[in-house]
């Protein structure tokens, strides 16, 4: 029976959820806005990440609070090798090439997760499930909403990087102009490597925080990629607010669709929305449309 | 880079040396089953139907250059079909519609081209990168609905397919797909073969280099997007269909998975995307890492799948098919071709769209 208290509580899970959902595709929207490529093998980065954080956690007991910043800088570095090794040499060359050698990438993050960790899922369990402040019409549980609030504040430093410092300024001209920002002495190679090493820390970032939340298997790579690029054509390539709106749409909307579908359609009613969304504007529902190109 | 440039191998397929030499391996092939063990002759008609999931995909990838990440949900939806068709009482169907497998196939195969005629005109609204997501995020719907539908499906265990193709104490029922499966072979690839040579091809290849000009130059690219996409979603059904009956079980994670769409990627990317032998090629070399590599690294084996299609696709680009054209095929090769047009690896600068006269 799907009464209004469980409905207002899906939404607020929905809506906390929402904010890890903008972290993941956070990373791949600077990716796809500056570099023009989508990293397929972004939600296999998350993967990554998770298990970072909850190895971290299953050796020495530190929380993922904190395993996130570890997973955050081996993400980077992994970006940045990516960049330098591989990628240098496909940017640039149309989009059938950077697509299969993430897909390759993706293979091997996959199969690497199955043969370091086996293909049980494993969470942080950090052992606080009940805590949480009871407001009386729903229940605020103390992991959702920590994880939002350190999720809002990733998304806040990243903008603030972007807007203020020269180098996120620097990775704003390429953004909107890469010849341009070549011809006034930006040096347009080392800010895709930077972008590229944002972009995979944030999918470490996310990783993380969904492992304090939900069991992590090797194979959500293709879910979590899937829900990251939902969220980029929800809230638009580029726009970092669009990105928190368009998490919390999919979070709440997914939420609300397991509570009246049941738990087997929490994935397709996010894929559903997506694919309409896509075909009917894919500039986003809520995009400025000139940052997509 | 030019369209005669990159298919060489066209005329090359009317030399009769060459002729001969395909003649030769279908009946070699022909003859696994008589004369090999069960598990031998199973390995090879999975590497056939890898040739048919490579050379279906190579058509709307390589050649149309739409990148669908989606390929599973035809074969998935093809061997569902056939197997609710053979077996329908497992799905709840009367036991009426129940047909022979080889009709079934067909029929799943049919299924698969209606499944993309319906939904292409949709997705192809979407191009490059969205049209990858889009297919892949379509293929996984497919998936989770279908492993939803437990009554239809089977759920996640699946269920057993009738089928019995055995010919008395001489052939065994998987003797039997084995051939059906090679036969379906030479179909995908002589269909596939005249589509590229055709016409249609040419317009296929002018989308992939330019859209733009191309529709400029009255080419309908949907139409030819389309074509590609069901003649592609049809094999790649009826390959699905086979593997099905051939191992008589089926359940949405064997069938549906994106491991089909990989095995695909992988089978062309190996042999020469955008390359007619390519993925014949490249499904050998597919089969033996499968089956040799997970002999010797045991797991590590998808690995170093992963890692090979880096390489090739960074360093060979071209695949095993432009290496083959290194060092084999200008020796086969008549004056037609000017050896100096034909050298791969680097992709030529010329890219007119006036190479039309040249067509033949």
């Amino acid at each position: 029976m799907v009464t209004g208290e469980l409905v207002s509580q899906s939404i607020v899970n929905g809506l906390l959820l929402g904010g890890i959902y903008a972290v993941a595709a956070l990373g791949l929207s600077l990716v796809f806005g500056i570099m023009d490529i989508v990293n397929l093998a972004h939600g296999h980065m998350l993967m990554v990440g998770a298990y970072v954080a909850i190895l971290l956690f299953a050796a020495t007991g530190i929380t993922p609070l904190l395993g996130m910043f570890l997973a955050i800088g081996l993400l980077f570095a992994l970006g940045i090798v990516l960049q330098k090794v591989l990628l240098k040499h496909v940017v640039g060359e149309g989009i059938e090439q950077p697509i299969i050698v993430l897909f390759g990438l993706a293979l091997i993050l996959q199969n690497i997760g199955q043969l370091v960790l086996g293909g049980d899922a494993r969470t942080a369990d950090l052992g606080i499930p009940g805590s949480g402040i009871d407001l009386g019409f729903v229940f605020l549980s103390l992991p959702r909403t920590v994880t939002f609030v350190v999720a809002v504040l990733l998304i806040v430093s990243t903008w603030a990087f972007l807007q203020y410092t020269r180098t996120g300024q620097a990775i704003r001209a390429t953004a909107q102009n890469r010849t341009a920002a070549k011809h006034m002495g930006i040096d347009t190679d080392r800010i895709y490597v930077i972008t590229l090493g944002i972009g995979t820390a944030l999918a470490g970032a996310a990783g993380a925080l969904l492992s304090m939340l939900f069991p992590i298997d090797p194979y959500i790579g293709w879910s979590y990629l899937l829900k990251a690029f939902a969220v980029v054509v929800l809230g638009g390539v580029g726009s970092i607010l669009g990105t928190l709106v368009g998490g919390v749409v999919l979070g709440v909307s997914e939420n609300l669709g397991a509570l009246y579908l049941g738990g087997g359609y929490r994935n397709v009613v996010s894929l559903l929305i997506f694919l309409g969304v896509l075909l009917l504007k894919p500039e986003g529902l809520f995009g400025s449309g000139g940052d997509g190109e | 880079m030019s369209l005669l440039q990159r298919h060489p191998e066209q005329s090359l397929l009317r030399n009769r040396r060459l002729q001969g030499i395909v003649a030769a391996a279908v009946v070699v092939l022909a003859l696994v089953p008589l004369t090999t063990t069960d598990s031998l002759t199973g390995l090879i008609l999975t590497g056939l139907v890898f040739v048919m999931l490579g050379v279906s995909w190579n058509l709307l990838a390589g050649y149309a250059g739409q990148i669908s990440l989606g390929h599973a949900a035809f074969f998935g939806m093809g061997a569902y079909v056939a197997a609710w068709l053979t077996t329908p009482g497992a799905a709840g169907f009367p036991a009426a519609i129940q047909l022979p497998i080889l009709v079934a196939v067909v029929v799943g195969g049919l299924a698969a081209a209606l499944i993309a005629l319906v939904i292409g005109p949709v997705i192809f609204r979407l191009s490059g990168h969205y049209f990858a997501i889009g297919t892949l995020a379509l293929a996984a719907v497919i998936e989770l609905v279908m492993l939803d539908q437990r009554s239809l499906t089977g759920g996640s265990t699946g269920y057993y397919v009738q089928g019995d193709l055995s010919v008395g104490g001489i052939l065994s029922h998987g003797d039997v797909m084995f051939f059906l499966t090679l036969v379906a072979t030479v179909a995908t690839i002589a269909v596939t073969y005249r589509i590229i040579e055709g016409s249609g091809g040419l317009a296929m290849q002018a989308i992939h280099d330019d859209e733009a000009a191309a529709s400029s130059l009255g080419v309908n690219p949907l139409k030819y997007k389309m074509y590609a996409f069901v003649v592609s979603s049809f094999f790649a059904g009826v390959a699905g269909a086979l593997y099905g009956h051939y191992t008589l079980y089926i359940n949405p994670a064997s069938t549906l998975a994106v491991t089909w769409t990989i095995d695909a990627l992988v089978v062309v990317i190996l042999g020469g995307m955008g390359t007619f032998a390519g993925p014949v090629l490249g499904a050998g070399l597919f089969l033996l890492l499968d089956t040799g590599l997970a002999a010797i690294v045991g797991s590590v084996a998808t690995t170093i799948e992963g890692t090979l299609i880096i390489l090739f696709i960074i360093f060979l680009p071209q695949g095993l098919y432009g290496l083959a054209e290194d060092y084999l095929i200008t020796d086969v090769a008549d004056s037609e071709d000017p050896p100096s047009d034909t050298v791969s690896g680097d992709e030529a600068v010329d890219t007119e769209p006036g190479v039309t006269p040249d067509e033949e």
